[in-house]
């Protein structure tokens, strides 16, 4: 930690993100109701969803685009005089580390949100033979892989200038390995295989998170200049 | 690029090409008319690939465990067919039938059926009577050829063409990489600009890490082409759920992405830049993708559990001999590729200028 950045920043910008969110309440509203709408969606076409696979699959879809949309704003809702404030206050890695996880735990905490959604809608019988602790652990670590990769990317993409289209397009593919075992795991999960036999996946994706969050604080600065 | 090597290149592309296409298959055996084995006489045809029945000293035999019944040869209907008679008894000592045959040119060939039959009675360590000693002249083939393997078949000289492509790919992404990292070292961090270095030491770097990936990417396609066909012939679809082949999917898309963020950025400084960028995440995360995570799935790809690409036991003497060649020769014809290709991109960047 200390080597990467101050704490006393990483404070400071945590803070800066929370006021941010709580400043602009619509834009996580909007991210909110995106996740009730595709949920609704996903009822209205299924009605009703037997398969493990089916659920996981739906889940973790949903979570990729609600992590796109909730991405999309974190560097183009402070505008250009914000950053260069904060260009001249803070380290490139305390301004990369405070926003990978603070969208680490804003996409996680969505996807809880959209979890519930999908109770409400779908009821509890996919969870007959579920394993919960390793349904929040995926869930978790899912989520902040997500939170981080998706920041770097839309980091990239904002400095690109060519518009919020570019995150779709170079995320999808840097996601997808990600994606691929999270899904597993969470079918795994479902289905109550037991951790060891699930865990290969877990160490799949904590490979996958600690990579993107390594690459992401040892690439920014390189991004962050202007 | 040296003229020796592509000298080299050529004649071990040339070696690879005739060598892959030319060798014939080692013979083997293809199947047994046979539906079930009872008691007493069984007659049946035993089909083979690319072997010599039409040989004074052909022996066909059936085994049952490490036991061995002596076939009556009926009638050699063609090089590849035999129609023989096997006298069994009532007892045998294991349920594990095999259809063997011999000859001193193909050694032994053999076909694994499973036959279930209700009419033995099966005795572990039973010693029939009409069980019979077989000496054979000579247990492997005398003639070179790439190794028999039922599903696969002649579709094994595919190992020369598609899995170099791919060893290719990785050195040429490989290349791209580096450059990349040497863009970024020059270029500085916001801490560190360095102005002494000129803007086309960087650019140069940027032009040769966009040409290696774009001619990975087209080795990339071919390793995907060459892939399916071999998909469609053993395991009966153009592309299956396996990881290396979504794994090759995601490279695929993961470069297509760089080309695009490449050509979407106006500012060359910023361009070379955020490519750089783009490029060190996704090699990564490839590395991650084609190479660590394949060990830890159920896949088709040979060599499975434990190792992502083919095991020792895959390949075997005679495909060794073809398949290094290839491999050097596919990384030779890539360099040589990617060398031209910068020449033209070289050419047009000063053009622009």
């Amino acid at each position: 930690m200390r080597y990467f950045c101050r704490m006393s920043a990483f404070k400071a910008l945590w803070k800066k993100e929370l006021m941010l969110e709580i400043r602009q309440k619509h834009a996580l509203a909007g991210v909110a109701m995106y996740v009730l709408a595709t949920v609704f969606v996903c009822y209205l076409s299924l009605e009703q969803i037997e398969s493990v696979q089916v659920w996981g699959g739906l889940v973790w879809i949903t979570g990729l685009f609600t992590a796109f949309n909730a991405m999309q704003k974190t560097f183009q809702q402070e505008g250009g005089g914000t950053q260069l404030y904060l260009y001249s206050l803070a380290s490139p890695r305390a301004v990369m580390l405070a926003k990978a996880t603070y969208n680490a735990l804003l996409v996680a905490v969505l996807n809880v949100v959209s979890l519930l959604f999908f109770l409400l809608f779908f009821g509890d019988s996919v969870f007959a033979k579920a394993d919960f602790y390793q349904l929040f652990l995926g869930l978790f670590l899912g989520s902040t892989g997500l939170g981080i990769t998706l920041t770097f990317i839309a980091g990239l993409a904002y400095k690109s200038g060519a518009g919020v289209g570019l995150v779709a397009i170079l995320g999808f593919p840097v996601i997808i390995p990600l994606l691929i075992t999270i899904v597993r795991f969470t079918i795994g999960a479902l289905l109550g295989v037991t951790f060891l036999n699930n865990g290969l996946h877990l160490l799949v994706l904590l490979i996958l998170n600690g990579a993107s969050l390594l690459l992401s604080l040892l690439l920014f600065p390189y991004l962050w200049r202007e | 690029m040296k003229t020796w090597l592509k000298v080299l290149a050529v004649i071990f592309l040339v070696y690879a090409v005739v060598a892959s296409l030319m060798f014939p298959l080692a013979p083997g055996g293809l199947t047994v008319d046979i539906e079930k084995i009872t008691p007493g006489e069984n007659n049946f045809t035993f089909t083979g690939y690319n072997t010599h029945f039409k040989n004074d000293s052909l022996q066909v035999f059936v085994a049952s465990g490490n036991t061995y019944f002596c076939c009556t040869v009926l009638e050699v209907i063609d090089d590849s067919r035999v129609r023989v008679s096997a006298a069994l008894p009532d007892t045998l000592p294991s349920n594990d039938i095999g259809f063997y045959a011999n000859t001193p040119v193909d050694g032994t060939v053999y076909v694994q059926k499973p036959i279930g039959s209700k009419e033995f009675t099966f005795i572990e360590g039973a010693k029939p009577m009409s069980a019979c000693e077989v000496k054979v002249a000579n247990d492997e083939h005398r003639e070179f050829g790439y190794p028999f393997q039922i599903i696969i078949f002649e579709t094994i000289r595919n190992l020369m063409w598609h899995v170099p492509m791919w060893f290719t790919m990785f050195v040429l992404m490989g290349i791209s990489f580096a450059q990349s990292i040497r863009v970024l070292a020059k270029s500085g961090r916001e801490d560190s600009l360095d102005a002494s270095i000129s803007f086309k030491t960087i650019a140069m770097f940027d032009l040769k890490a966009a040409t290696a990936a774009n001619t990975g990417l087209l080795f990339c396609v071919l390793g995907l082409i060459t892939g399916s066909i071999w998909a469609r012939f053993t395991w009966g679809d153009w592309w299956t759920n396996d990881p290396q082949l979504n794994g090759a999917m995601v490279v695929f898309l993961m470069y297509m992405a760089y080309f695009i963020l490449r050509n979407s950025v106006n500012d060359e400084e910023k361009r070379t830049r955020l490519a750089a960028i783009f490029n060190i995440f996704a090699f990564i995360l490839m590395v991650v993708l084609l190479m660590v995570m394949p060990r830890f799935a159920e896949g088709l790809h040979p060599g499975k559990s434990g190792n992502p690409a083919f095991s020792s036991y895959d390949l075997d003497s005679s495909l060794r001999m073809v398949f290094y060649p290839a491999v050097i020769g596919y990384i030779l014809l890539g360099w040589w590729l990617y060398s031209i290709h910068l020449r033209i991109k070289k050419l047009e960047w000063r053009d622009e200028k």
